[in-house]
C-alpha cells in the first residue's frame, strides 16, 4: 500500500515547526505505524536527509514511550492501542495521515516528535509511592486484599504512562494519568495508608508543571490504550477534597 | 587464543564463596560481612547504570541506607527499562499453594533447568531471597493477583511441577518495576538519588585498578558527561538484540558491558542466549522486533503441527487423528510445560521437517480450543485475554477461534559480565547485576525466573556486598571526575561519536544490524556446528570492517539523534558477536540454549559433555583475539544428571 | 493545607462549579415550571409569581443564595479557561475525538462560550423582566404585579420571540454536559451511576430548553 504523511517536524524546542510532506510506497498492511516510520527514516537516510525523531522502545505497547497524534488522535485510530501497536491495517492504501507530536506546555518538544514527559516522573515523586524502604516487609499473605480491590487496582496500575491522555485532553490535563496512580494505591491497604497525603502532593504537582485542569470531556479515557476509566479522576477528586481533613488523622 | 585455568593460580576469577553449607553460605556471608558507618554512607556515590528490576531495585535501596545515589537511562524515564515488558510472573519459593515447593526445589529446578552450567551457591542464594522479594512487592502496592479468599494467586510455568509463580495479569515486569521505579522516586524525593534519563553510558572509566567513574551521553543535547563515584553498579539489561530481531526493546544493548569488557571485565558464556519457544512469527522484512506471547499460555495451549507436511487444510479443518502434539507424545511427563529451550529447539525441528505453518510454515500452532470446552471462554479470558487482544491487534486474527501461529525468537542472554559471589566483576568496584551479569541461570532460564535474579540482586545483594567492597577499599581517596583518567576515557568516547557522525556512507545503520541479525541467528542460533561458527567469525569480521566504511549516520552530534545511538550500539553488537561465535565454537557440547548439532543423543537431545566443560568461560579482551580463563563449577549438592523431562 | 486553599485549587474550583452549577440548575427548572404555569392563564401566572415574592425575607435569601451561585460559576468557569488554554499553547493541526467512551461533545467543547452568552442574556433579562415595567393587577382583592402582561407584551417582539429561544438552545447544550460533569466534578466515583447520569444532562438539557422556549412561541404565535 502507499501512503502519504503530514509529519511535523521541529528541530528543537524552541525552533519553529512546520508539516512535511512523505510518501511511502511500501507499506504493507501487516507492519506496524511506526514500522512504517522505520521505513520512511530508512528512505531519508538514503537520500542524505535527516530521519524523523520519534521514541519507542518495547513495541509491545507496555513501556509507554511511543506516542504520537495520528490522523488528529492519540495513538491513532484503534481503541486501546499504543500506537507502537497500531497496524496498517487500520488504514487504506491512498490515505494520507497527520502525524504530530504530543502537544501540552508541559511536555516541551525535544525534537520533531519527541517530547520531554519528565513532568510525569515529577508528580510521581511528590507522592505516587508507598513509603516503605527495602526490608522487614511482612509476609505477603498477612494482609488478605479481596480480589475485587486487588482487581480494581491493577486497572490502574495498568498505566502505561505515555501521555496520551494529557495530548488528547483540551486542556492538556494530566489528571488521568494522576488519578490512575492515586486510585491505584488507594485500593490497596499498603497504600491506603498515604492516600490522603499523596492525593493533595500529587495534584498540586500536577498544577505547577503547568498541566491543565479536568473538565470531563472523558477524551483521555477514550485515548488511553489501557482503557483506564476516568472514574479514576472522581476518586482522586474526592481524596484531594477530602485531604485537609483526613491527611492530619493519617 | 590464549587459554588459562582458573584454578590454576588465575587469582581474577576468585568467585569468593562463603564457607559453610550450601544453606548457610549466605547466612556465613552476611554474619561477617563488614558495615559502612551509617555516618559515612552519604559519603559514597554509588554509580547506578541501569533503572530495570535490577538498576531501580539497587538504586533505591542503596539510596534507602544512606548511600548517595546517582542512576542513569536510556529511556526518557526510569519507568521504561525493558523489565515493563515481562509478562509472565515471578517465581518464589512461598509454598503458598502448599503443592511441595520448596527452597531447594526452586533452587534444584533452576540449577537444573540451566542445565548444569550455573554456580550453585548463588542459585541458592537467589532462591532464598526469593519468597523476600514477594513480601517486598507487596508491601510497595504491587498488585499481584489475588484468589477470593484474599491469598495471592499462584501459576506453573514451564520447568517446573510446582505452581510458584506470582502474576499481576500478563504485566509481571510492569507492576514489579512501577514498585520499584515508585521505591526509587521515593528516594528521588528525599534527595538522595539523582535521576539522570535518557543518558547512555559510553565507557568505563578506571582508576589505579578500580572503577571509579562512567562517561556517558546526554541523548538529548549530544553533551558528552563524567561522573565520578565509589563503586559502580552496571544493571544495563540483556543482550539479545545483537540478533537484531529479539523480544527485547529496541533500545536494549550491549555498550556499557562492552565497553567495561574492554577495560577489564570478563565477558563469560556470551554463547548462552534463549530462543523463546512462543513468539508471534516474523511478518515480512520491515519487522522491526518480534513479540512474546507468554509462557504461561503453555499451561492452557497445546503446541501441534499437521502430521503431514503437505496437507495444507486450515488448522479448524484438521482432525485430532491428523494433528501431531509432538510435545505431549515426546515429552509425556512435562508436555506443553518442557524448559523453553527444548519447546524451542522441538518447533524448529517440526519446521525444518517441513510441517511448520502459515504462510512462511516457520510457525507451529498453539491451539486453545480443548482449553476453552473445558474451562469456558471467560475463564480463558481472565487468564490470558491481554495477551489474546494483543496477538490479535498484531496478526488480526482472533486466537479465540484459530489457533496462535507461534515461533521462537530470541529473547534472554544468560551470558554476561562475569561475577563473583558478591556480583563483583573483575574489574573492582565494578558490581554487575540483572540479566547484565551471568550469574544464575547456567545455559538456559526457567521461566519467571529473570525478574527475580534482577530483584534479589539488587534489593537484597548488592546492598551488601557494596557496603562490604567500601570497607575493603578506603575511599576516603574519592577520585574526582577531574582526574586525567577521565578526561581520557571522555576523549576516546567523543571522537569515536565524531567517526561515526562523520563516517560518510551509503549503508544505515539498521542494515547492518539486520545482517548480522542474519548471520547470528543462522550460524549462533537455535542450533550450531563447526563450520557454520567459523563461518560467522569470518562474516562478523568483514561485516565490522565493511561498517566503519559504509555506514551512514545522518545528522549532527548535537543533539537528539536515535540513529547515531544506534549505529554505536551496533558497532559494540558486531564485536560481541564475534565473542559469541567462538565462545559457541569453544564449547564442544550441547547445553541448555547452546545446541551444537554434532553433539546430541540419538534422539536429538542436547549431549552435555561434563567432563570437559563443566565450567564458566569467562573472555577478557584482547586485540586481535581474546583470552580465555576458565571457572570450573563444582556441583556439593545436586548430582548432574542428563536433565529429562520426558 | 487548609480547606481554602484545597477549594481554592483546580479540583476545588471544579467542585465549586459543580455546586453552583447544580444549584442553579435546580433554579432553572423551578424557573422554568414556573413560566409553564403561563399557560393557565393570567391568574395561575400571576398567583405563581406572587406567592414566591411573598415569602419575605426567604425570597430575597434565596436570591442573594441565586446570585452568589451565578457569580461564582461565571467567574470559575472564566478562570478555569483561561488556566487550561495556557496548557496547551500550541494546538494542533488536526484533531478529533477518538470516540466513545469519550465525552467529548459540541456541549462539552463549547461550554465558555454558552457560559457567556447565557451571562450576558441573565443582564438583560434581568432588566426586562425583574427591573422591567412594574404593571399591577388586582386578583381576589389582592394587587401584585402582572407579569403576565409584562411577558405578553416582550414576547410580541420578534427579538425576544426568537431570541429569547436561541439563548435558551444554548442554555440546553450548556446542561447537557455540565449536569453530569458536575457529578463527576463533585466525585462520582461509580462507573454505572456515572454512566446512568449521562442521558439525563441530555434529557434535562432538552427538557429546558423545550419547557422554556413553549411560552414564548405560544405568545409570539
Ligand atoms: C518480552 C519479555 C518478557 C519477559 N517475561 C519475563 C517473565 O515473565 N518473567 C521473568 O522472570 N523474566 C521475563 N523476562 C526477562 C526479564 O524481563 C529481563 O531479564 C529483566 O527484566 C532484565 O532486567 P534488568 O534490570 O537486568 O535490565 P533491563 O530491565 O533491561 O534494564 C536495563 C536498564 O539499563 C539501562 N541501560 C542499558 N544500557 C545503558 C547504557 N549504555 N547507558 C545507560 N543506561 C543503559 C536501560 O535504560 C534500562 O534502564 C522477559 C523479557 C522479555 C524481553
Ligand atoms: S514503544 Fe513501548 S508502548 Fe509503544
Amino acid at each position: 500500500m502507499t501512503i502519504h504523511l503530514r509529519v511535523w517536524r521541529q528541530s528543537g524546542p524552541d525552533s519553529p515547526g512546520f508539516l512535511e510532506d512523505h510518501t511511502v510506497t511500501e507499506a504493507n498492511e501487516h507492519m506496524s505505524f511506526l514500522e512504517l516510520l522505520d521505513v520512511l527514516n530508512e528512505q531519508l537516510i538514503r537520500d542524505g536527509r535527516e530521519p524523523v525523531e520519534f521514541d519507542s522502545d518495547c513495541r509491545e505497547g507496555i513501556c509507554g514511550s511511543c506516542g504520537l497524534m495520528v490522523a488528529g488522535i492519540a495513538h491513532g485510530p484503534q481503541k486501546r492501542t499504543a500506537v507502537c501497536q497500531l497496524h496498517m491495517r487500520s488504514f487504506n492504501s491512498g490515505d494520507t495521515i497527520t502525524v504530530e507530536p504530543f502537544r501540552a506546555r508541559a511536555f516541551p518538544i525535544v525534537r520533531d516528535l519527541v517530547v520531554d514527559r519528565s513532568a510525569f516522573d515529577r508528580i510521581i515523586a511528590a507522592g505516587g509511592f508507598v513509603s516503605v524502604t527495602t526490608g522487614g516487609a511482612p509476609d505477603a499473605n498477612a494482609v488478605l486484599i479481596s480480589k475485587a480491590d486487588a482487581d480494581r487496582a491493577m486497572d490502574y496500575a495498568a498505566c502505561i504512562g505515555c501521555g496520551a491522555c494529557v495530548a488528547a485532553c483540551p486542556n492538556g490535563s494530566a489528571s488521568l494519568f494522576t488519578a490512575a496512580k492515586i486510585a491505584h494505591l488507594d485500593f490497596l491497604p499498603q497504600g491506603q495508608v498515604e492516600s490522603a497525603h499523596r492525593a493533595l502532593a500529587m495534584v498540586d504537582r500536577m498544577t505547577d508543571e503547568g498541566f491543565g485542569n479536568c473538565s470531563n470531556h472523558a477524551e483521555c479515557e477514550a485515548v488511553c490504550p489501557k482503557g483506564i476509566s476516568i472514574a479514576g479522576i472522581a476518586r482522586m477528586r474526592r481524596l484531594y477534597l477530602m485531604g485537609p481533613l483526613t491527611a492530619k488523622a493519617q | 587464543m590464549t587459554q588459562s585455568n582458573g584454578a590454576a593460580g588465575q587469582p581474577r576469577l576468585e568467585a569468593k564463596i562463603p564457607d559453610g553449607h550450601l544453606q548457610d553460605k549466605w547466612d556465613n556471608y552476611k554474619d561477617a560481612v563488614a558495615l559502612v558507618n551509617p555516618a559515612n554512607k552519604r559519603k559514597h556515590t554509588i554509580l547506578v547504570v541501569g533503572s530495570g528490576l535490577a538498576g531501580g531495585s539497587a538504586a533505591a535501596t542503596l539510596a534507602g541506607l544512606g548511600y548517595n545515589v546517582k542512576c542513569f537511562c536510556i529511556q526518557d524515564s526510569a519507568r521504561r527499562a525493558h523489565s515493563i515488558a515481562a509478562q509472565g510472573g515471578i517465581n518464589a519459593a512461598k509454598n503458598y499453594p502448599n503443592d511441595g515447593d520448596t527452597i531447594w526445589r526452586l533452587f534444584y529446578d533452576t540449577v537444573k533447568g540451566g542445565d548444569y552450567r550455573a554456580r550453585e551457591s548463588n542459585v541458592y542464594r537467589l532462591s532464598q531471597l526469593s519468597a523476600n522479594i514477594i513480601d517486598q512487592a507487596v508491601a510497595q502496592g504491587v498488585p499481584f493477583a489475588r484468589e477470593y479468599g484474599g491469598m495471592l494467586a499462584n501459576r506453573s510455568f514451564g520447568g517446573a511441577l510446582v505452581s510458584r509463580t506470582f502474576y499481576a495479569r500478563g504485566q509481571t515486569g510492569q507492576q514489579l518495576l512501577l514498585g520499584t521505579y515508585q521505591a526509587l522516586s521515593h528516594q528521588i524525593a528525599a534527595g538522595r538519588v539523582a535521576m539522570l534519563p535518557r543518558r547512555e553510558m559510553l565507557d568505563l572509566v578506571v582508576v589505579d585498578g578500580h572503577a571509579r567513574g562512567i562517561v556517558t551521553r546526554d541523548l538529548v543535547t549530544g553533551t558528552i558527561e563524567r561522573y565520578a563515584g565509589d563503586a559502580v553498579l552496571l544493571c544495563t539489561g540483556g543482550y539479545g538484540n545483537a540478533y537484531y530481531l529479539s523480544t527485547n526493546a529496541k533500545n536494549s544493548n550491549v555498550t556499557a558491558a562492552w565497553r567495561c569488557y574492554k577495560r577489564g571485565a570478563f565477558f563469560a558464556n556470551p554463547c548462552y542466549t534463549q530462543i523463546h519457544p512462543t513468539c508471534i512469527p516474523v511478518a515480512g522484512s520491515y519487522q522491526s522486533k518480534l513479540t512474546l506471547m507468554s509462557e504461561s499460555l503453555r499451561n492452557d495451549g497445546r503446541v501441534w503441527v499437521p502430521k503431514d507436511p503437505a496437507d495444507q487444510r486450515a488448522p479448524d479443518q484438521i482432525p485430532e487423528a491428523d494433528r501431531d502434539y509432538y510435545l505431549e507424545r515426546r515429552y509425556p511427563s512435562f508436555g506443553n510445560l518442557v524448559p523453553r529451550d527444548v519447546a524451542s529447539r522441538a518447533a524448529k525441528k517440526e519446521c525444518d521437517d517441513g510441517r511448520g505453518v502459515g504462510e512462511t510454515r516457520l510457525a507451529v500452532y498453539l491451539d486453545f480450543a480443548d482449553a476453552i470446552d473445558r474451562l469456558g471462554k471467560q475463564a480463558i479470558g481472565e487468564r490470558y485475554g491481554n495477551l489474546f487482544e494483543m496477538y490479535e491487534r498484531i496478526t488480526g486474527e482472533n486466537p479465540y477461534r484459530t489457533p496462535m501461529r507461534i515461533y521462537p525468537a530470541v529473547h534472554y542472554t544468560m551470558g554476561g559480565l562475569w561475577v563473583d559471589y558478591e556480583l563483583q566483576s573483575t574489574v573492582p568496584g565494578l558490581f554487575v547485576l540483572g540479566e547484565a551479569n551471568f550469574s544464575d541461570h547456567g545455559a538456559n532460564r526457567l521461566g519467571a525466573s529473570a525478574l527475580m535474579q534482577g530483584l534479589a540482586d539488587g534489593y537484597f545483594v548488592v546492598p551488601y556486598t557494596v557496603g562490604a567492597y567500601l570497607n575493603r577499599h578506603d575511599r576516603a581517596d574519592s577520585v574526582s571526575a577531574d582526574n586525567p583518567a577521565f578526561a581520557e576515557v571522555q576523549g576516546a568516547a567523543t571522537r569515536r561519536i565524531e567517526r561515526l557522525i562523520n563516517s560518510d556512507g551509503d549503508k544505515t545503520p539498521t542494515q547492518f544490524h539486520r545482517q548480522l541479525g542474519i548471520i547470528l541467528w543462522n550460524h549462533v542460533g537455535m542450533s550450531r556446528t563447526r563450520a557454520g561458527l567459523t563461518h560467522a567469525i569470518a562474516a562478523i569480521g568483514e561485516l565490522k570492517e565493511e561498517f566503519w566504511s559504509r555506514v551512514r549516520v545522518p545528522g549532527t552530534a548535537a543533539t537528539f539523534n536515535k540513529n547515531l545511538e544506534f549505529a554505536g550500539r551496533i558497532a559494540d553488537f558486531i564485536e560481541l558477536g564475534d565473542l559469541m561465535a567462538r565462545d559457541a565454537l569453544r564449547r564442544e557440547e550441547s547445553c541448555g540454549g547452546h545446541f551444537r548439532e554434532e553433539f546430541q543423543t540419538a534422539e536429538g537431545e542436547a549431549l552435555r559433555n561434563d567432563d570437559a566443560y563443566m565450567d564458566v568461560a569467562a573472555w577478557e579482551y584482547g586485540d586481535p583475539t581474546p583470552h580465555l580463563h576458565l571457572e570450573p563449577l563444582t556441583f556439593e549438592s545436586v548430582q548432574p544428571s542428563t536433565r529429562s523431562y520426558k | 493545607m487548609s480547606l481554602f486553599a484545597a477549594l481554592n485549587s483546580p479540583v476545588g474550583r471544579k467542585a465549586l462549579t459543580g455546586v453552583t452549577g447544580i444549584g442553579l440548575v435546580l433554579f432553572v427548572i423551578a424557573h422554568m415550571a414556573g413560566n409553564l404555569s403561563y399557560l393557565f392563564g393570567s391568574d395561575a401566572y400571576n398567583l405563581y409569581a406572587h406567592k414566591l415574592m411573598s415569602l419575605g425575607a426567604l425570597f430575597y435569601g434565596i436570591e442573594v443564595l441565586l446570585a452568589i451561585c451565578f457569580l461564582l460559576h461565571a467567574y470559575l468557569g472564566i478562570v478555569i479557561t483561561i488556566r487550561n488554554r495556557r496548557a496547551r499553547p500550541q494546538g494542533y493541526k488536526k484533531y478529533r475525538s477518538a470516540g466513545r467512551p469519550s465525552r467529548l461533545t459540541a456541549s462539552s467543547r463549547t461550554m465558555i462560550m454558552t457560559g457567556v452568552i447565557i451571562l450576558i442574556f441573565l443582564v438583560l433579562h434581568l432588566k426586562s423582566f425583574k427591573f422591567g415595567t412594574y404593571y399591577t393587577v388586582e386578583i381576589n382583592g389582592v394587587e401584585m404585579r402582572d407579569l403576565y402582561r409584562l411577558m405578553e407584551e416582550k414576547f410580541q417582539d420578534p427579538l425576544y420571540a426568537f431570541g429569547y429561544p436561541m439563548v435558551m438552545i444554548l442554555l440546553g447544550l450548556h446542561l447537557r454536559h455540565g449536569v453530569w460533569s458536575a457529578f463527576q466534578s463533585l466525585t462520582l466515583t461509580s462507573r454505572k451511576l456515572s454512566a446512568a447520569l449521562y442521558p439525563l444532562g441530555l434529557i434535562l438539557g432538552i427538557g429546558v430548553a423545550i419547557g422554556f422556549i413553549v411560552v414564548p412561541l405560544y405568545i409570539y404565535f
